[in-house]
């Protein structure tokens, strides 16, 4: 057994109060509850501010769902380790060994102070005690051990996503300089591994006090770091009176500075202890994929102000804890434009504090989010977000950027401030139904130049509705996609048809741009024509119209079958039903996947599997995946062009793809990410070097036996 | 101070597009209306001033128009406003720029308008008269093609500027009451989102007939203008002709084409 049979296990155990004078520990209580109302007292002001939100109009999964997925994540720090594997483990020491810390003294807390003096039940002592005492050594260890970590990391490492420069202002802006951050970072770390220390030093001081005491001394080795502290004091010549009356001092300063710590919790950095937790256990499964909906009667639109957001979202700022995943992710700050998700995210807590924080909710002026002043998050930035979801999917603690900056452009819309030629597109929608200001009569032309006739599902059931969209159907160079695609599903013995001049553009992108009210529209009358029509299943080629048909036309009334063209093929090559004619023989390309497609829909495989089935060599970028790396294009972007002496998005991808060697083709699965992606080989001068091509051309490619690929037919197939 | 701004639906013209059997028209099946893009800018300028000066200045579009026009009066009043004024009655029809002045002139009495701001033209019929028919018909001065304005409450004036030739500009200062004519780019027109088109629905829109206006039906239409169109016609296109092959041929066949020409 652990406990010599000479010793009563009562007595091995650890002295709390010994040698203090009661007056003392008076004291200590005193400040220990006063240390936790002022605890109490910041969790309620943080309450308070949420509770000033809006409430939430999108129903989250059930409680219990969400809990389990929030303590698997935190459990297995699987979010933190993401992208940054180090600073995720060395968070892990800190975090399990705060969390046993903590649950160390709250034991000693139960005993000491309501259990043992009610009902008189003591545990805290002999093997028990032993191995509490280990634990909490180790405990103490790793805490230590990742803060050392995690300042060697802000210190020297420096990683230049903990640099807290703001892309949204001008550097000589009032609120520029976020370098207070920086302390409260630094403070953080240092009060933490000052707590871890000194309760070390305390050990190491009570045991060499007590070196006389053998139900103490016999046990040291269970407090292994403990003993090695109580040598090295003896050894710096320490007597155990000596250490006696240091233990004294470092007692009071431990528990000072672990109370101040306490009691700062809801007022720093430490809150996103709780905030963190929360903002995890209130996540959207869908938080992009379907925004949230919009009460079109309402007397205003979307968020102009800090309290048009929910509760949740004033909870998800105050989680952010700077780590600067979304902002390395972001293709917009990476292109050099005005927005980082975690400036924003910030800007908006500083807001919140600032004003939802008193007693007393100061005047509406003082509230407005959007402006180019203190506090307030500049138009130019909620335009330069793609709605990629970059910043959403790699968010650690499950702050959901993309929703944020959508409900404040909803009220950019409704006072019309937007950028003129977004305003054209949105304009020719409205009218036209579609963003290439086109009569609906031309909608249909490229079906034209086919040697065959496409089905009317209009008037004909079939069993596959392409819904083709408005890039593949008014897009040059994407034309001769959809005639491709035409080609394979006709080589298929596909039974397919479209809606001719009658389908609108699907409303992905303008529900993105904040039009909620001409995104409605579209989506209805969408709605209506295929409920109207007879097939089994929507297709299409256009991963944005794929995302808002599969996941927010249900509730406007559209419930389909949805499939995306290249899962569709790869099923079909699986199938065998594609009679190919020859392979790729080891073509050397790399997929682009697009963000509609993958991080929104996870359709990662689909593409691949295709491209692997036509025995091309598939080379995967680094940023690839969930890491893929936004063309450019979305969330209405593709209506305006960037600006010019800046590196595009779209550029900074291909000239990733160019470092493959021997590369020979990009291939992407989306008409937008093509639009951009053609464009940047041309500007990147990589025109010589390899093709864009989409997946649905490659498989088109090796329906036919003859040698030309379709880039030497561009004479034959002109644009219609 | 009250603003009027006259503007109007425009006809967009399909790529393919005929003439109707009275030769004076477009067949409407191949026409599209959308409002006036210079209408965009002066109805812009309107709300500007009507928001800076919150309270004491009032804005008021108007149209000239039969019931379809309604959908540019509301596209105005989606961005900000509270009425529009509708003018129309059968002896409307065909009238010419100055015809249609009369109107507004009599619509900006009516209301009690102090300035009335019109685009500088229309993007089908680009007369560019109708502004200046106002001020006339009105006796106040004018301005035309105004590219930037300044206004300051409570003042009997107004600043403006305007482009002449070879990047001069010229500022004039003008008194109240006055017509101007509005020019692209003076500012940027923000958006009509479709909840606020279908909002407006539920604001005014007074219709009135020209009658209502005191303006009597021999002064309207047709018969009550000046000017009419004659004819609407797709003029013949002209046709060019490379020659190509030796000197010897190309003359060859330049001398066709000259005869042919000749009607030889």
């Amino acid at each position: 057994m652990m406990i010599d049979g000479n010793h009563n296990p009562q007595d091995v155990t650890r002295v709390l109060f010994e040698s203090f004078p009661g007056w003392a520990v008076g004291v200590f209580y005193v400040v220990g509850f006063g240390a936790i109302a002022v605890f109490l007292y910041g969790c309620f002001v943080q309450y308070r501010k949420y509770a000033r939100g809006q409430s939430l109009r999108k129903a989250l999964p059930p409680l219990k769902d969400r809990l389990l997925q929030m303590v698997v994540s935190v459990g297995t720090h699987r979010t933190l380790r993401r992208r940054d594997r180090s600073a995720g483990y060395a968070h892990a020491l800190i975090f399990f060994g705060f969390a046993l810390l903590f649950m160390g003294t709250a034991t000693i807390t139960l005993e000491y102070d309501i259990l043992g003096p009610l009902i008189g039940l003591k545990f805290w002592h002999g093997n028990f005690y032993l191995l509490f005492s280990l634990a909490l050594d180790l405990a103490g260890l790793w805490l230590v051990a990742g803060l050392v970590y995690m300042m060697a990391r802000r210190g020297w490492l420096k990683p230049p996503k903990l640099n807290y420069a703001r892309p949204d202002r001008a550097a000589d802006a009032p609120d520029a300089n976020r370098s207070f951050y920086q302390f409260e970072d630094w403070a953080f770390l240092c009060l933490l591994i000052i707590i871890g220390i000194t309760g070390f030093v305390l050990e190491g001081a009570r045991l060499l006090w007590l070196q006389n005491t053998p139900t103490v001394w016999d046990y040291r080795w269970w407090s292994p770091v403990g003993a090695v502290v109580a040598n090295a004091l003896s050894l710096a010549g320490f007597t155990p009176e000596g250490a006696g009356s240091l233990r004294v001092s470092i007692w009071w300063f431990h528990a000072i500075i672990s109370l101040t710590f306490i009691a700062l919790i809801p007022y720093s950095k430490a809150k996103h202890i709780f905030t963190a937790m929360s903002s995890l256990a209130l996540r959207d499964p869908l938080p992009v994929q379907k925004l949230p909906p919009v009460d079109m009667s309402a007397e205003t639109v979307g968020a102009s102000k800090i309290t048009d957001f929910n509760w949740k979202q004033l909870l998800n700022f105050d989680a952010c804890t700077k780590c600067g995943r979304c902002h390395e992710a972001c293709p917009a700050n990476a292109s050099g434009a005005p927005l980082s998700p975690r400036d924003l995210i910030l800007t908006l807590r500083e807001l919140a504090e600032n004003t939802l924080e008193g007693i007393r909710q100061p005047e509406p002026e003082k509230l407005i989010a959007q402006g180019n002043g203190v506090f307030q998050v500049p138009t130019e930035t909620l335009w330069a977000c793609r709605t990629c979801a970059a910043c959403v999917e790699i968010c650690p603690v499950g702050i959901e950027h993309v929703p944020v900056i959508v409900e404040m452009r909803r009220a950019l819309v409704e006072q019309g401030d937007m950028d003129p030629l977004v305003q054209k597109a949105l304009q020719n929608i409205q009218k036209r139904g579609n963003s290439f200001g086109e009569t609906k009569k031309k909608r249909p032309a490229w079906t034209k130049k086919l040697d065959f006739e496409i089905k009317d599902a209009r008037t004909e059931a079939v069993d596959v509705l392409w819904f083709v969209g408005d890039f593949a159907s008014f897009d040059p160079r994407y034309q001769r996609v959809s005639m491709d695609f035409a080609r394979i599903l006709k080589a298929a013995n596909i039974d397919f048809g479209i809606l001719y001049e009658d389908e609108s553009n699907s409303g992905n992108d303008v529900r993105r741009v904040g039009e909620e009210g001409l995104y409605q529209h579209l989506a209805e009358s969408n709605i209506a024509l295929l409920n109207d029509c007879d097939f089994k299943r929507i297709v299409t080629t256009d991963p944005h119209s794929f995302n808002t048909i599969k996941n927010e036309y249900p509730e406007f009334g559209g419930s389909y079958d949805v499939e995306h063209a290249s899962a569709f093929i790869a099923r079909l090559l699986d199938e065998e039903r594609i009679p190919l004619k020859k392979g790729l023989d080891g073509r050397r390309v790399t997929f682009h996947d697009p963000c509609h497609l993958g991080r929104y829909n996870k359709g990662y495989d689909g593409p691949r599997d295709a491209i692997r089935k036509l025995g091309a060599d598939l080379v995967e970028m680094k940023r690839c995946r969930d890491n893929s790396f936004c063309c450019g294009a979305g969330g209405g972007r593709i209506w305006t062009p960037d600006p010019v002496g800046k590196e595009k998005p779209s550029e900074n991808r291909v000239r990733e793809a160019a470092t493959i060697e021997g590369l020979e083709t990009i291939v992407v699965s989306c008409p937008k990410c093509m639009n951009m992606l053609e464009d940047a080989r041309k500007t990147t001068n990589n025109e010589d070097n390899f093709e864009i091509r989409e997946v649905v051309e490659l498989v088109a490619e090796c329906l036919d036996d003859s040698a030309i690929s379709v880039v030497d037919q561009e004479h034959v197939a002109e644009p219609v | 101070m009250k603003i009027l701004v006259p503007v109007k639906q425009v006809e967009i013209l399909d790529e393919d597009f005929d003439v109707q059997d009275d030769g004076r028209s477009i067949d409407p099946d191949c026409i599209e209306c959308e409002l006036n893009e210079w209408d965009d800018y002066s109805w812009e300028t309107a709300l500007q001033l009507m928001e800076k000066h919150e309270g004491t200045v009032e804005a008021v579009p108007m149209t000239v128009g039969d019931e379809s026009a309604d959908d540019g009066l509301r596209k105005c009043l989606a961005k900000g406003g509270e009425r529009a004024i509708r003018v129309w009655d059968d002896s409307v029809a065909g009238s010419d720029p100055i015809a249609i002045a009369r109107l507004i002139a009599a619509a900006a009495k009516k209301e009690n308008a102090q300035l009335v701001l019109a685009g500088t033209q229309s993007t089908d019929q680009a007369h560019g008269q109708t502004g200046i028919a106002v001020a006339a018909l009105l006796g106040w001065p004018h301005v035309a093609v105004v590219s930037a304005l300044d206004y300051s409450a409570g003042d009997g004036k107004l600043t403006v500027r305007r482009e002449l030739e070879g990047g001069v500009e010229e500022e004039i200062e003008i008194a109240l009451p006055a017509v101007l004519t509005i020019q692209l780019g003076i500012n940027e027109p923000r958006y009509a989102s479709l909840r606020g088109i279908k909002q407006a629905k539920t604001k005014t829109v007074d219709l009135l007939s020209p009658s209502d206006l005191g303006v009597p039906a021999d002064q309207l239409g047709e018969h009550g203008s000046a000017a009419r169109v004659r004819r609407m016609y797709i003029p013949e296109r002209s046709k060019a002709e490379l020659i190509t092959g030796t000197p010897p041929e190309q003359v060859k066949r330049l001398i066709e084409i000259v005869n042919e020409l000749k009607g030889a």
